[in-house]
């Protein structure tokens, strides 16, 4: 469904992603994982739009990503979760599940989602109309998750939803993630530092270090890699 | 009698200072919605004024709508006619020149694209003004109805001795006004596309991932924000005669409005018009008239030292 094909991309001299490729099958969980400032946050970027790759290839369902507009790109099917959450902090939080909801597919859909996404995070029922900016740093990454979910998506890619966040939240919150992917069909693209968390969900997985995937493969392969157990997870 | 005569001049100035002040109002909510949405310091604000002006005076004199829609009606007609040739004229310079320093591409960059932009606006400020100069003419000029020369009574209030006036085409000023200015409140706070223009203002990354394309929410923030200036301008052009450069002394209010109203907020920036207009209009109980313009000088320094987030400002809240 995405493929992303040898993308290298520079800010100003300094190259933060080289030769990178990744797939991530209908349905699919995949998983990139790797250190601060290994490139996993302008990987993002560079699907959504927002930075504009020197080269390599960007596809979804076959279309050439890069030759569409970066606010159609949602339209497609994806939603992209950003890093630090980015709630709209002045609009409520029943606004920013409609912002969510901006593609015309979604807006069909919008009753069904919203009682869907309310059902996954009741909290954001409670609170539907306070501003998102007042909510915790918990409430805030739920909104954000949910806010992706109102756009209808095909793909949902998540940036470190756990950063900042309590370990009993973040269990919830890899849960729902995990939920969603079973039970809506979504395909997940998940970056986390969280590398147990992730690799144990995932069915692929990938390791960005210095702007390079330096490992990739399945699940198993993953968790038994001897470099992944000793970098990644302490053993 | 004597106190009469004062608690009448002061009812009078009170009620002047509401009517004028709302007009204010209405053009630092136009104002205060490009700075809100767009982080924009627009210069050229007073400039669209002053053709909004002009729009208003040429479409009543030129389609002859005094004539067809009599006085009441014909102004404000001309006016909000006047205010759609701004809006599409919004549109163009959003498209041709702001859009290069606003918006994403410059989110993040040194000063967040400040410079160029103050750079720009007050370029078009100055292009329009003397273009102005050459196209009309330096001769003072008015949308002239009997209005502007009569006014409502009201009263006798107490016994036989105290009546406020109410000046005809200021009062009609007012109307327009608050009902505009109650509509786009309205706009922003319930339709989808204020939503829509208040995310893109909040976060315009987190709104590109939304598929809200920023540019166009901007470029709407912006011509809207110009059609309501220009609004406010023909309708200060029933009761005030203006020339090219009118829009200097207008931007001083406008701004004076934005900043006690707390910047960036569009509800304080009507507020903050309306007080401009009542210290304006109650300063001419104890000042000369051409003292009217330092005296709202004074309370704005006092209320920003006193208040620094404004007067109706919120710090948490921006539009
Ligand atoms: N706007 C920018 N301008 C210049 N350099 C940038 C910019 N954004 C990121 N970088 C650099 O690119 C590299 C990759 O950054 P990126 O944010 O993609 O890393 P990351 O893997 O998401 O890290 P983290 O786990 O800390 O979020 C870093 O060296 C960073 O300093
Ligand atoms: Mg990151």
């Amino acid at each position: 469904m995405l493929s992303v094909e040898r993308l290298c991309v520079a800010y100003g001299g300094l190259r933060a992603l080289i030769d990178v490729s990744v797939e991530v099958g209908a349905g699919q969980f995949a998983a990139i994982v790797g250190p601060n400032g290994a490139g996993k946050t302008t990987l993002f970027k560079s699907i959504s739009g927002i930075v504009a790759p020197v080269s390599g290839a960007i596809r979804f369902d076959g279309q050439d990503l890069l030759a569409i507009a970066p606010a159609a790109r949602a339209q497609l099917g994806i939603a992209h979760v950003p890093e630090g959450r980015q709630v709209f902090k002045a609009l409520s939080v029943l606004e920013n599940l409609e912002m969510g909801a901006h593609p015309l597919r979604a807006r069909a859909l919008w009753a069904r989602n919203l009682e869907q996404i309310f059902a996954l995070f009741p909290v954001l029922a409670q609170r539907r109309s306070q501003l998102a900016g007042t909510l915790s740093g918990g409430e805030q990454q739920m909104l954000a998750i949910g806010r992706g979910l109102a756009s209808a998506p095909r793909l949902l890619m998540l940036d470190e939803p756990s950063m900042g966040l309590a370990p009993t939240i973040v269990d919830q919150i890899f849960e729902r993630i995990r939920g969603i992917h079973r039970e809506a069909g979504i395909a997940v693209l998940l970056v986390e530092q969280r590398v147990a968390e992730a690799l144990e969900s995932c069915d692929r997985g990938y390791v960005l270090e210095s702007g390079r995937v330096v490992l990739e493969g399945t699940h198993d392969t993953l968790i038994r890699d001897e470099r992944v157990k000793r970098a990644y997870l302490g053993m | 009698m004597d106190a009469l005569i004062l608690t009448e001049n002061v009812l009078q100035a009170l009620a002047a200072g509401i009517l004028v002040g709302s007009v204010y109002g209405l053009m630092c909510v136009g104002l205060g919605l490009i700075y809100g949405v767009m982080r924009v310091i627009n210069f050229a604000q007073g400039d669209f004024l002053m053709l909004g002006m002009y729009a208003a005076l040429y479409l009543f004199t030129g389609l002859g709508l005094g004539a067809a829609l009599g006085p009441y009606l014909g102004p404000a007609v001309a006016t909000v006619l006047g205010a759609a040739i701004l809006y599409v004229l919004g549109v163009v310079l959003h498209q041709t020149l702001l859009r290069r320093v606003t918006g994403i591409r410059v989110a993040g960059t040194e000063s967040e694209g400040h410079y160029p932009q103050l750079i720009l606006t007050l370029g078009i400020s100055l292009i329009l003004a003397n273009a102005g100069l050459i196209v009309f003419g330096s001769m003072p000029q008015s949308i002239r109805t009997p209005l502007s020369a009569s006014a409502w009574e009201i009263g006798p209030l107490v016994g036989q001795n105290l009546s406020v006036f109410l000046n005809k085409a200021r009062s009609i000023a007012f109307l327009v006004s608050v009902v505009v200015a109650l509509a786009l409140f309205l706009f922003i706070a319930r339709t989808r596309l204020g939503k829509t223009l208040r995310a893109a203002a909040d976060n315009p990354e987190a709104a590109t991932y939304m598929g809200i394309d920023v540019d166009a929410a901007y470029r709407v923030a912006f011509a809207i924000g110009v059609a309501l200036t220009a609004i406010a301008g023909g309708m200060v052009a029933t009761y005030y005669p203006f020339q090219p450069y009118v829009g200097l002394e207008f931007v001083i209010i406008m701004y004076a409005g934005v900043v006690l109203g707390g910047f960036g907020s569009i509800g304080g920036a009507f507020w903050g018009g309306l007080t401009i207009g009542l210290v304006q209009q109650l300063s001419t109980l104890v000042l000369p008239v051409q003292l009217q313009n330092a005296a709202i000088f004074v309370v704005f320094l006092v209320i920003v030292l006193v208040r620094p987030e404004g007067l109706f400002g919120r710090s948490a809240e921006r539009i």
